[in-house]
């Protein structure tokens, strides 16, 4: 109960501070948007052409950049803050501060779903329909869920020093094009697809992908679903270790704070 | 029964110099620091720049693990149960940061309730009392972006005693603040004293430890130089007066010359606006300024007075022995 409490307010907190950042408004509002416009008028006239798939990929970018970005800056911003160390210094454990955080993050960057629906909809005139409007709903709340526990995997490098914290930045496009936001992972040479099969926003992806315009169907949804939820629950217990060592090591070098 | 025991604390940290070739460097922040604060005390650490005094608080607070030895909060060590010790234990670590400042007083102050686990119905009425309590009633639904430095520190202070900790730690809690901000914040404190709390408070303000603590404890390059009640260590410079020449133009060489007098014991310079005032610490009391004043010879002096020696004398014959 406590710490739904706790996961509850650090999301609000979360959503009362990102409704007056210019920044991460760019993130879900005015990137997506040109992703998507940019890439409709690369495309449209192509014969297998679907509005869907480029709204929906256009969206988990959208997604992905708050994950990452977010996901980074709440570390690095509360340490800038100077209330990492008040987070570090309370009975309530850090990892679920920065979950509820990344929680109120990801609800944020759904703007960048409705963003993206705008531009298919209203700007190109596309009926904009998905082929499974339940099985959508459900992969896209997985997909949230994959994307977050993926979020906070990465927190705690943030933790270890501003600079690992910012070497995360570049994954920001590989993760794009490997997970097949915007275009198949055939288009990739084979030695990649590895890379892709180990990364939760990929199965995401394929599962928007499948039940939004019918794109691609090498597995069943039960078993993406089932992908989606196993990956997320192994990176939340991987993270949970991860999140104690790199404490431990912030403790003994110092770095909770700026220096 | 003592509610803080240290014994033995050492803390080092690792760090590099150069650009190419980097040296690897270690900085002793602490030198085997030992020494216990007792139930309800007010216990002060006094210290210049760089003497550890944060590096203790943070260690006392779970925020940096010590080197060696052992360090020991109501009972519980720092290390191995920090986790039972934080919901006992409050803190302030000085300066403006520490809150969230694109959201209001209020709201910083529940977020940080729930982080300490109060009861949602207490909290709602703890806020109350402790925005009352720091007076911040009036401003509280305004973003703390719009505070003053004083007003955020008393956030600070109502932050820290939302859990209602038996023992507060208070890094420099007075840094930067105007007289007045000043005299209020140590009001609070003064009455959280009375009320039974354990406090240990740093600062580097002399007046300031002298009024409000009980015992201090003077350290300097990692160790304890010296530790008593604020008339103790004033009676270790019982022995000393001071005698203060305001001059216009004070030179290095001058103060040179003042400290090499086999009567002087140490020289502080104060600037004051056009003026320097010289403190000179000596046994002979006014016997030592038709001695002294042959010295500044050639330099415009003014006012010329005698006093005794207070906290701050005790403090600067302390930590000048460092230099």
């Amino acid at each position: 109960m406590i710490a739904l409490r706790v996961l509850r307010n650090a999301a609000l907190l979360e959503l009362q501070q990102l409704a007056v950042s210019t920044f991460m408004i760019f993130c879900v509002l005015v990137q997506p948007f040109f992703i998507a416009v940019t890439v409709m008028f690369m495309i449209r006239h192509r014969p297998d052409f679907d509005p869907v798939y480029v709204v929906v990929g256009s969206a988990l970018s959208g997604l992905w950049s708050v994950v990452l970005f977010e996901g980074n800056w709440i570390v690095g911003g509360e340490r800038w803050m100077g209330t990492l160390e008040l987070l570090v210094g309370s009975p309530t454990p850090v990892m679920l501060v920065i979950a509820g955080r990344l929680l109120g993050a990801m609800a944020f960057s759904l703007i960048s779903l409705v963003a993206n629906y705008a531009v298919g909809a209203w700007l190109f005139g596309y009926e904009i329909g998905v082929v499974d409007p339940v099985g959508f709903v459900v992969s896209l709340l997985l997909t949230i869920l994959a994307l977050w526990a993926m979020g906070i995997f990465l927190a705690p490098l943030g933790i270890l020093s501003r600079m690992v914290g910012q070497f995360i930045n570049v994954l920001e496009y590989p993760v794009y094009a490997l997970s097949g936001f915007l275009f198949p992972i055939l288009l990739l040479p084979g030695w990649t697809h590895p890379l892709s099969y180990a990364l939760p926003p990929y199965w995401a992806a394929t599962a928007l992908h499948l039940t939004g315009s019918g794109a691609g169907e090498a597995r069943s949804l039960p078993e993406l679903w089932a992908i989606l939820v196993l990956s997320s629950v192994a990176l939340v217990l991987v993270s949970r270790p991860f999140f104690a060592l790199v404490l431990r090591r912030a403790k003994v070098d110092g770095t909770l704070q700026l220096a | 029964m003592p509610a803080i025991v240290l014994d033995d604390i050492r803390r080092t940290f690792h760090t590099t110099t150069g650009v190419l070739r980097r040296k690897p460097k270690d900085i002793v922040a602490l030198d085997g620091v030992s020494l216990a604060v007792e139930d309800g005390e007010l216990f002060g650490i006094l210290g210049p720049n760089g003497a550890g005094k944060t590096t203790l608080i943070k260690i006392l607070t779970t925020l940096l693990l010590p080197t060696s030895g052992t360090a020991r909060v109501l009972g519980l060590d720092v290390v191995r149960d920090a986790k039972r010790l934080r919901p006992r234990i409050g803190f302030v670590l000085g300066g403006e940061r520490g809150l969230y400042w694109r959201v209001s007083g209020r709201a910083n102050l529940h977020y940080f309730g729930e982080l300490y686990h109060v009861p949602p119905k207490r909290l709602r009425s703890r806020v109350e009392e402790l925005l009352e309590l720091v007076g911040l009633r009036d401003r509280a639904d305004e973003r703390v972006e719009g505070y003053s430095r004083g007003m955020k520190q008393r956030l600070h202070l109502a932050r820290m005693l939302l859990h209602e900790p038996e023992v507060l730690f208070l890094d420099e809690p007075t840094i930067g603040l105007d007289p007045v901000g000043a005299r209020e914040l140590r009001d609070v404190v003064g009455a959280l004293h009375r009320g039974g709390k354990t406090i240990v408070l740093t600062t580097h303000y002399m007046f300031e430890a002298d009024a409000l603590c009980d015992r201090i404890a003077v350290i300097g390059a990692g160790r304890v130089l010296a530790l008593g009640t604020p008339g103790q260590l004033k009676a270790g410079v019982s022995d000393l007066s001071v005698v203060e020449v305001e001059v216009f133009g004070a030179s290095p060489a001058l103060v040179e010359r003042v400290e090499a007098l086999d009567f002087v014991e140490s020289v502080v310079v104060e600037q004051r606006e056009l003026r320097q005032v010289l403190r000179v610490q000596t046994s002979l009391g006014e016997r030592a300024v038709p001695r002294l004043l042959p010295t500044f010879d050639g330099t415009q002096v003014g006012r010329v007075a005698v006093r005794e020696a207070t906290l701050e004398d005790a403090y600067v014959r302390l930590v000048g022995r460092l230099e």
